[in-house]
């Protein structure tokens, strides 16, 4: 993953280190040709000159040849000889060892060589000039494009910050105010208002996207609130029949089984419509009240009303370290009671229930057979079963609270044992 | 003993007269906002049965309303929605009780029964049934003038049976009425028998008649 940005800043970055490098051979072809050019026309006017000057000097052949000798000791770039034959004008291109030079480096010459025909005796005149050398040369183009490239990425990198700090910081803006967006909090992102029409239409539409959420999430809150509100009454009314059919003296045994059963789904259907109730008011926010709780204190609470009702498990309460969180107090009983309601559910009779509480955390672990689908665990209605008569919220009220509270619920199952760890912030 | 029942649902409100007549109160109904504020201004209640959301108003403003006339009379409120604010409001302004529905005909019985007595002067405050004495705030319970101790549960159960003498009470409304919330949670009523058959034990050990009786096996009936 890369910033936005950084992407044309590569593509920009690699498209000016390609050209700079191509530019480097392409300016030593040039530097070059411009070099033998001038050299070989300063070798051009020096032999002419120097041919015209021989011929003119009208000497005879020992006055020649002495003066040929002569300028041969002195002009160590010239040298003039005598050949069999006239030939057309050459040149050429060497390196030769310095010997004057102190550090006896090889340096590069550009050669011409012409003839001429003194007294009809054919003589070749060779000129030489020295011509900057071709790696000296690379190196030096090297060196400014490197020196050139690292000025053209530090410009880069700099206008690259400067644009994104200028241009692109209300598309960062946006993108923090959505990242900050949470669905249950109820809050629409209020924008500010943007010159540039590209963010703004942006903003508009992620404005007119989270409205739509709001809207559906608060409708779906409204609609299982109402719901059940509305079936509190019904519910009420069955019930109240079935408590007056019971006061019947005529009713037989089986009619009196027949409606303990109905009695006791009725009780399933009352409960999961409370909980669904409870899940949409702590959604809503209807428990904002918080209050420093004292979590060892509060299980003891909690543990003493539940061994009032269930004598046959063996609970073990170990409070490792004193726990004290800010927490709202009915939603962190209600959590107690869940969690520990559904590890005594899903305990053997004779099996131990483990409570261990540390400074930051709070872990409830019992015996089983085999580990629970951690994936629906927490999810509504995920756990339902023939099996478990529960009514398939009572997690995820915990895993409400949890979220609420900015604590973190999970379940593993080792060494065939359940345990559900609650860690509270360490705020 | 008088009852005034508020709640528009007419089911509802038929099966709770039914239930109450029964327990020799007197029961009136009102169903709507405007007959309950008309019932209480003219007549004394001893227990008043309040449905929050009513036609025509706000079952919080009747309590206002009887604040303001200073009456005396007991108030449970029966709401379906079972929100804090509106347990806390109500209790605020001078509600008893607060049961939220759908609840148990024989849970209801139980409370308007504890109103009742609450409210009382303190000889009312002493059920006398036979050999048998409860002392209510003193949470005492006699037997031929000897002492039988409780526990906490079996007192409220031993209350529970005496404010629904003479009816039949369904094993998951013991449940819900010794568990409260609690029984949301429990799959099994079984822990009732341990309380009820304790208590049975206690009392008749202490010579007190069998006025509890277990009918088919499903629920349970204190008979005088």
């Amino acid at each position: 993953m890369i910033k936005l940005l950084d992407k044309p800043l590569r593509a920009f970055t690699t498209y000016s280190m390609i050209v700079l490098l191509c530019s480097i051979p392409a300016y030593f072809i040039i530097i070059d040709l411009i070099w033998v050019h001038e050299i070989n026309e300063h070798n051009q006017l020096l032999a002419e000159a120097t041919k015209k000057n021989l011929v003119r000097l009208n000497s005879d052949q020992t006055q020649l040849l002495a003066a040929i000798s002569l300028w041969n000791t002195l002009q160590p770039k010239t040298k003039i000889q005598p050949v069999r034959a006239l030939k057309n004008d050459s040149t050429y291109n060497v390196y030769r060892k310095n010997n004057y030079n102190a550090d006896g480096g090889y340096d590069r010459f550009q050669g011409l060589v012409t003839y001429v025909e003194i007294n009809r005796q054919p003589y070749s005149l060779t000129v030489e000039a020295n011509v900057e050398e071709s790696y000296e040369t690379i190196i030096a183009i090297t060196a400014i494009t490197i020196l050139f490239f690292v000025i053209l990425l530090v410009g880069f990198i700099k206008l690259n910050k400067n644009i994104s700090k200028r241009l692109w910081a209300p598309f960062y803006h946006t993108l923090q105010q959505i990242k900050a967006f949470n669905l249950s909090d109820d809050q629409v992102v209020q924008f500010a208002p943007n010159t540039i029409i590209e963010f703004q239409e942006l903003n508009d539409s992620i404005a007119r996207l989270m409205e739509g959420n709001l809207s559906t999430f608060k409708r779906q809150k409204e609609f299982t609130e109402n719901a059940s509100h509305e079936l509190q009454t019904p519910l009420a009314i069955v019930q109240s029949k079935l408590d007056l059919l019971i006061q019947d003296d005529s009713i037989t045994a089986d009619q009196s089984r027949l409606i303990e059963e109905t009695n006791n789904a009725l009780s399933r259907v009352s409960r999961i419509n409370k909980n669904l109730l409870l899940l949409a008011k702590i959604e809503n926010q209807q428990f904002l009240a918080k209050q420093s709780i004292n979590m060892s204190l509060k299980l003891g609470v909690m543990l003493e009303l539940l061994t009032n009702l269930i004598e046959t498990r063996e609970i073990a309460f170990q409070v490792h370290a004193e726990c004290q969180v800010e927490a709202n107090s009915t939603l962190t009983e209600i959590m107690l009671t869940n969690l520990l309601m559904n590890a005594i559910r899903y305990t053997c009779n004779d099996a131990k229930l483990d409570i261990s509480l540390f400074s930051d955390k709070l872990v409830v672990s019992n015996a089983g057979t085999y580990p629970l689908e951690d994936q629906k665990l927490f999810l509504r209605f995920g756990s339902t079963s023939v099996q478990t008569p529960g009514s398939g919220l009572g997690l995820s009220i915990v895993k409400e609270i949890c979220d609420r509270h900015g604590w973190i619920v999970s379940y593993n199952f080792t060494e065939c044992r359940h345990s559900f760890t609650i860690t509270f912030n360490s705020a | 003993m008088k009852v005034l029942i508020i709640e528009d649902e007419p089911q509802l409100a038929a099966n709770m007269i039914s239930y109450l007549s029964g327990q020799n109160y007197v029961c009136e109904l009102a169903s709507d906002y405007s007959q309950a504020l008309a019932k209480i201004s003219s007549y004394r209640y001893d227990c008043i049965l309040l449905d929050l959301m009513l036609p025509g108003g706000n079952g919080l403003n009747i309590l206002e309303e009887l604040k303001r006339l200073k009456k005396e009379d007991g108030v449970i409120i029966i709401s379906a929605k079972n929100a804090l604010e509106d347990k806390i409001s109500g209790l605020e302004l001078g509600a008893d009780d607060y049961l939220a529905k759908p609840f148990h005909l024989s849970e209801l019985s139980a409370r308007v029964f504890s109103v009742i007595r609450r409210r009382s002067f303190a000889n009312a405050n002493i059920i006398q049934h036979g050999e048998l004495t409860v002392n209510l705030p003193a949470k005492t319970v006699e037997v031929c003038g000897k002492t039988v101790v409780l526990t906490k549960k079996e007192f409220e159960l031993l209350i529970f049976f005496i404010g629904n003498r003479g009816r039949v009470i369904s094993k998951s409304a013991i449940a819900e009425h010794l568990s409260g919330d609690l029984a949301d949670m429990l799959d099994s009523h079984d822990f009732i028998y341990a309380h009820v058959k304790n208590l049975k034990k206690k009392l008749s050990d202490a010579g007190c008649g069998s006025y509890l009786k277990t009918l088919y096996g499903n629920g349970y009936k204190w008979d005088i």
